[in-house]
């Protein structure tokens, strides 16, 4: 039977939750870097650290942007980690292998590399959207078959630095005007990537499937389109955040590289979710994420806070994020 | 069906002068803004099996609730045996003896019969593990009882939907249930099925106890009830026995005399253009529709749930696939195989569910008014960039000429009342080219001033020149919307009403698969 209609929503003047769940991981990250600064004033506020916090969270940041597009389709991708030891394992291995020092050779095998994962995360979109295997099943069988590829095709040997072209290493290494590679290529990826959700139709199609993947069908919008599309860049994302790990080490390692990334990514979107624009992912949301992670362990660190110490509170603030954000959700149902 | 003439030699009428086990008085329920019931009475007696009928928002489901103690009446009282009775919560009434069996039978596909029945109390133990055998043998006793021979470790899964509805007939049972509430019970049931549904209920009655039966179903009321009782807008609109069961009678109370009255459809803007050509489409339930959609002219389909009426929407939008059949729009054959390709077509869809299949609700009412048309706004084909301005212009155009209120095109679409929500879901379409308007339950769950606006917007699309199919979950909207209208019973069209014939009793009576006094169809 028809339910009679609930009156207007009651407009409220200013709300603390409300207000909390749209800022708090802002809040938090602006508390965190006052506390730190006033520890180790000497230390912990300068332009040098500011550059390298950014510079050791740069390779997660530019597997946690990629993670939130397949996010935001309503998808996920716990082959991630796997892949982003098969970007920089594959780029040292074929760059050794063909031994030149040349910029554009680089730049093709790194292309040639993402293409690579790109493929392997349309085979994920294609298996879950076709097939309707569970994200989180397949992803998950997806990344034990990427890493035993690695592990067969390597012979669990490790390409050594001497083996890699300079020109590779200064890619994870060197600066332009005095910022790191690393900060550089993250920053591209993410304004690509916000331009590309927030901005394009391809973006707007995909939170309307992760917002009502009925409604977006009735509207003509194809789940397997875009259900390829987000693996695809969530694959090459995690292979490019390789690469850059595998330029900065100087070293093509076979295994133990992604895993490390692999919940710090999703503890980053998840924080972004609950960030401006709760209940949403979003790329400003994840980078901020991203910040509140480096930040942590860079200030506990500088204070001389025992590591455990960092877990603990990354922990905490992840599950603080968590219910200001399902307390506004909650509210909206 | 109608000529299935009941025999007098029903169980329920041996005792149909017992004193009533379940008695509503003056029950009044009040929502913000609607009186949903008004001073009404109910009276089921001892061992008998009593329908309760009445058209969608005629109270039915809130009388029930307030009886369950799903709700609090605002004013009223419920006896059980004579004595009141008063529940803050729907255990209360289980204890009390009134139990509810919901549409989809509240049972957990994944569990075996057993444990179904066991569901929500203490299973027996020994050394503190569960006693399996003990389950069994208590679970295999209550079956018995209502005479269902079904093995009590089946997956309920596994089982038919009339076995599934008598399982929770059975647990209401085995809680020592006197009163037993059924909720539409046949709706996923085959005919067949409603048979032994109905042979088992009879055998229940036959031992005391009473059923009250929502259904709108009439053939099947016919069949069953000893008594029954008509809800019409809140208010009791007659009760009728056994000898006095007349379908006509039921019907004019169903619908109401007013009803008549409504202001009906006068002017009609269809032109002799035929605009789209249904021939022989099958799919779902539907079977072998055959119709034509003239340019500016609103077609009603019309019957039951699960008439197969709904479905031929869907179908025309390419949601399910079509097993046969041909549609042809300005006499080009296209072929609707998924909604994309039914867009590309010019057909648009409101479908019925508008919470689960039109909303956006973490978006603005911009993004969800743009969401099919985006490509209206691109600067550019390759990267697809939106024109945000552009975005902004086109949505507001719509959102005025939809008469939306709201804050702001960047509002949350949720901050939006139903009415309102349901012209953002609307007036999407205006922006795709859609010439075809697909309309099902338009004004579901929208307040009575939206209702009379939603149509108004649906007249000045007619008049526009765009053809209009109309499915109403309200029968009395299709003489006010409509120019003509099609109804179905069991899939297939039965009849076509237009003009003065076009009424809500006369859709009804099809619909329930009656004939017409002077039907020529």
């Amino acid at each position: 039977m028809t339910q009679p209609e609930t009156g207007a929503k009651p407009a409220l003047p200013f709300n603390l939750m409300r207000f909390l769940s749209r800022y708090g991981t802002i809040l938090s990250l602006v508390l965190l870097i006052i506390i730190f600064s006033a520890g180790r004033p000497e230390v912990f506020p300068s332009v040098r650290n500011m550059l390298n916090i950014l510079n050791q969270v740069s390779i997660l940041g530019i597997i946690a942007v990629g993670l939130t597009v397949c996010m935001v389709v309503g998808l996920f991708d716990l082959s991630i980690g796997a892949m982003a030891t098969f970007g920089g394992y594959f780029a040292a291995r074929f760059l050794a292998e063909i031994d030149s020092d040349s910029v554009l050779v680089v730049l093709a095998v790194m292309i040639a590399v993402i293409v690579l994962a790109m493929l392997i995360g349309m085979l994920n979109g294609f298996l879950i959207a076709r097939l309707g295997i569970s994200p989180i099943v397949e992803t998950l069988a997806m990344s034990f078959i990427v890493t035993g590829l690695i592990l067969g095709i390597s012979g669990s040997r490790t390409v050594n630095p001497s083996e890699i072209t300079m020109t590779f290493q200064w890619i994870g290494q060197g600066r332009i005007f005095g910022i790191p590679n690393a900060v550089l290529i993250l920053t591209a990826t993410a304004f690509v990537l916000w331009l590309f959700l927030e901005h394009t139709q391809s973006g707007r199609n995909m939170y309307a499937l992760g917002g009502n993947k009925e409604a977006a069908r009735l509207s003509g919008i194809s789940f397997t389109r875009y259900a390829l599309m987000g693996m695809a860049i969530a694959a090459a994302c995690a292979a490019l955040g390789g690469m850059v790990a595998g330029a900065n080490l100087g070293s093509g390692r076979p295994q133990g590289v992604g895993e490390t990334y692999l919940l710090n990514a999703f503890v980053a979107v998840f924080i972004g979710a609950s960030t401006l624009k709760p209940g949403k992912f979003h790329i400003l949301g994840t980078a901020i994420g991203v910040l509140l992670i480096g930040v942590i362990n860079n200030g506990l660190s500088t204070l001389g806070v025992p590591t455990f110490w960092q877990y603990i509170v990354q922990g905490t603030i992840l599950i603080l994020a968590l219910i200001s954000a399902s307390a506004n959700s909650v509210r909206r149902v | 069906m109608s000529g299935t003439a009941p025999t007098d030699s029903r169980p329920g009428t041996a005792m149909a002068d017992a004193a009533p086990v379940l008695t509503v008085r003056g029950m009044r329920k009040e929502f913000p803004g609607t009186l949903a019931l008004d001073d009404v009475a109910l009276s089921v007696r001892k061992g008998e099996i009593h329908a309760l009928l009445g058209e969608n928002g005629a109270g039915k489901s809130t009388l029930i609730k307030c009886i369950c103690g799903a709700y609090a009446p605002t004013a009223g009282e419920v006896l059980v045996e004579g004595r009141p009775v008063s529940f803050a919560t729907p255990r209360g009434a289980v204890e009390a003896g009134i139990a509810v069996v919901h549409q989809h039978y509240n049972l957990v596909p994944t569990l075996s019969v057993a444990e179904n029945l066991w569901l929500g109390e203490r299973l027996p133990r020994r050394l503190g593990l569960v006693d399996w055998p003990a389950v069994h043998a208590r679970a295999r006793q209550v079956l018995d009882r209502v005479g269902l021979d079904i093995a009590t470790d089946a997956d309920v899964a596994t089982l038919r939907p009339d076995q599934l509805a008598m399982i929770s007939i059975a647990k209401a049972v085995s809680g020592d249930a006197r009163i037993i509430i059924l909720d539409e019970p046949t709706n996923a049931l085959l005919p067949h099925e409603v048979d032994r549904l109905f042979d088992q209920m009879r055998g229940l009655a036959r031992r005391g106890h009473s059923f009250l039966y929502v259904s709108h179903r009439l053939a099947e009321v016919f069949e069953i009830a000893d008594r029954v009782t008509v809800l019409r807008d809140g208010r009791n609109a007659g009760e009728f026995d056994r000898a006095g069961l007349d379908r006509r009678a039921v019907v004019d109370a169903i619908v109401g005399k007013s009803a008549t009255l409504v202001a009906r459809k006068t002017r009609s803007h269809a032109q002799a253009q035929v605009m789209m050509q249904v021939q022989g489409l099958s799919g779902q339930l539907a079977r072998d529709v055959t119709f034509d959609l003239h340019a500016g002219e609103i077609v009603g389909v019309a019957g039951l749930p699960g008439s197969g009426a709904e479905d031929t929407l869907n179908l025309l939008f390419g949601r399910f696939r079509r097993q046969a059949g041909t549609v042809r729009i300005g006499g080009t054959l296209v072929d609707l195989r998924d909604p994309a390709a039914a867009i590309a077509a010019g057909i648009a869809l409101v479908p019925a569910d508008r919470l689960a299949e039109s909303m956006f609700h973490a978006e603005s009412i911009r993004a969800n008014i743009s969401m099919p048309s985006l490509a209206k706004y691109l600067r550019d084909s390759v990267i697809r960039l939106i024109n945000r301005s552009a975005e902004v212009a086109g949505t507001l155009q719509v959102a005025e000429q939809m008469h939306v209120r709201m804050a702001g095109i960047e509002s949350p679409v949720s901050d939006l009342s139903g009415g309102n929500q349901q012209k953002v879901v609307l007036g999407r379409w205006l922006s795709t080219g859609a010439r075809i308007f697909l309309l099902n339950a338009p004004t579901a769950a929208v307040d009575v001033g939206a209702k009379a606006e939603i149509y108004n917007l649906i007249q000045s699309l007619a008049e526009s020149g765009a053809g209009i199919v109309f499915a109403s979950t309200e029968l009395e909207e299709y003489p006010v919307v409509c120019d003509r209208v099609f109804v179905f019973s069991q899939g297939r069209v039965v009849g076509e009403l237009a003009g003065d014939r076009l009424t809500e009793g006369n859709i009804m009576t099809l619909a329930a698969g009656g004939d017409l006094p002077d039907d020529a169809t």
